[in-house]
């Protein structure tokens, strides 16, 4: 109980650190004006899905080859926080999108690339759900996880292939285009917190999956007896 | 090669199969045209339309149509309990994989390009021009679908929900393959067309992705 | 200030999602640590 408010309080602290850099230190945009600031949100929450989902192929992999169960445990909780994190990217990009493009979506290549991830990732946690037996479950969706993580590349340059034959809305003066310092500063701590934020979820996700493995085995001894 | 023996030996098992069950062929077929059918009377497309819509409408119902014809492939070998018997019978488990997807690879092309005469019909397009072109896009679209939809039916055959569980799985990574596909088949039915070197090379490069990918896993999805 | 109702809505959804996304991992954790003390009863009394 007190692990969980420790937590929480965690979360609290990364939420207003990262508002005050977002919103008191980083200067306001030029051109795009206060709705840049998105931004600061949107872009780290894109880099730690990347992250995530890089963990998760990794953990698939070694279960694959090693068969741990804790491999299995951290490929679930890496793709389920992955998710959390894309969904938040799925989110904020078309709040951001609607004032400045005047469109809510587009299937350019990072959009359909974050979009195609987004239901790549709820495939695999669904076919968990329909994997009963533990060691089947932990095999196939490692397998599926491999498959799926070898399919993000694919994704992304058949789109973007796609993308010179039709034309695409500019994405107006991305985030990389001269920085101001204070927003580089800002973008790298953000970034950090994120990171910080990461290993906590993982962490909790990780711990709930090493606690219902050993609850499925009691659970197995109770009905045994 | 032993390797291509016991495959082609397998593939002859699973052609066999097929043409004396007569089953997957003919309903896989009906499918298809009844989607593409519902398709032309739904938009009930223009020419111009039927030049922009056209093929992306073709590979979706394609895509719909391997969904529910690559379930039987393992499910198959599981409900007559012959998966163990196939295992033991080679000694590398990728022949088993690779007789399976050049089977599946062939009957999707079969259906497609039967199909095609009625697409061109329905949607007022000109293929005979671009034939030879056609078939090998829709060959290495074939394979793209072919390929992880094998490795995946061996997937969902232990699952719960497998009718619905495959083209979940299936249907998203195919991505690169609908958008590559339906592309170079539109570029093969514009008014002046050209060769698609790009949509092709998008698909060649997924079909090795994913060839590779089921060699180097495809025994530990035999795995029960 | 124009857009800021935006800003605002950008924050507050991706923080809820942040936020609901750890309490169902304490949830299902409580929810596993009372299975757990159950099954434990229960193997303790039949024993």
């Amino acid at each position: 109980m007190l692990k969980t408010i420790l937590g929480a309080a965690i979360l609290f602290v990364l939420i207003a650190f990262t508002a005050y850099l977002a919103f008191h230190y980083a200067p306001v945009e030029k051109s795009m004006g206060i709705i840049q600031k998105i931004f600061y949100l949107h872009l780290p929450s894109a880099l730690s899905s990347f992250v995530a989902f890089g963990v998760c192929f990794y953990a698939n992999l070694m279960y694959v080859f090693k068969r741990q169960p804790k491999w299995d445990w951290l490929g679930v909780s890496a793709a389920e926080v992955g998710l959390a994190f894309i969904s938040v990217v799925l989110v904020t990009g078309p709040i951001w999108a609607h004032p400045v493009w005047g469109i809510w979506w587009t299937w350019d290549a990072r959009l359909t690339l974050t979009f195609v991830l987004w239901l790549l990732y709820i495939s695999y946690l669904l076919l968990r759900s329909m994997l009963e037996e533990p060691d089947k479950r932990a095999l196939f969706s490692a397998l599926f996880g491999i498959f799926a993580f070898l399919d993000v590349p694919l994704v992304y340059f058949s789109i973007r292939w796609w993308r010179t034959q039709h034309p695409q809305p500019v994405i107006l003066g991305g985030p990389g285009s001269g920085l101001d310092p204070r927003m580089r500063v800002s973008y790298l701590l953000v970034w950090a917190a994120f990171t910080g934020l990461l290993v906590l979820l993982l962490n909790g996700r990780y711990k709930l999956e090493a606690l219902r493995a050993s609850m499925e085995e009691l659970r197995r001894e109770a009905e045994v007896q | 090669m032993t390797l291509l023996s016991n495959a082609s030996a397998l593939l002859g098992k699973e052609l066999r199969t097929e043409f004396r069950s007569r089953e997957l062929l003919p309903t896989t077929v009906v499918f298809i045209f009844i989607v593409i059918a519902l398709f032309s009377i739904t938009f009930h497309p223009t020419t111009s339309e039927s030049q922009r819509l056209g093929p992306g409408l073709l590979w979706v119902a394609f895509l719909f149509a391997a969904s529910l014809m690559l379930q039987p492939c393992f499910l198959r070998e599981q409900n007559n309990d012959t998966l163990s018997a196939l295992r033991l019978s080679v000694k590398d488990p990728f022949a088993i994989f690779f007789a399976k997807l050049a089977a599946n690879t062939f009957f999707l092309l079969l259906t497609e390009l039967l199909m095609l005469p009625f697409f061109a019909g329905f949607f007022n397009v000109h293929i005979l021009s671009v034939f030879p072109q056609l078939v090998l896009v829709f060959f290495l679209g074939s394979l793209g679908i072919a390929i992880p939809g094998t490795a995946f039916s061996a997937i969902s055959a232990q699952a719960r929900m497998r009718e619905l569980m495959l083209p979940l799985l299936l249907l998203p990574l195919l991505t690169p393959v609908l958008i590559a596909s339906t592309e170079a088949t539109a570029a093969l039915l514009e008014p002046n067309p050209a060769l698609p070197l790009a949509g092709l090379g998008i698909l060649i490069a997924f079909d090795i992705v994913f060839l590779t990918a089921l060699w180097l896993f495809g025994e530990y999805l035999l795995e029960e | 200030m124009k857009n800021l109702d935006s800003v605002l809505a950008a924050y507050l959804a991706g923080w809820a999602i942040f936020f609901l996304y750890y309490v169902s991992i304490a949830r299902r954790m409580n929810a596993l640590r009372e299975e757990i003390e159950r099954l434990k009863s229960s193997l303790h009394r039949s024993k």
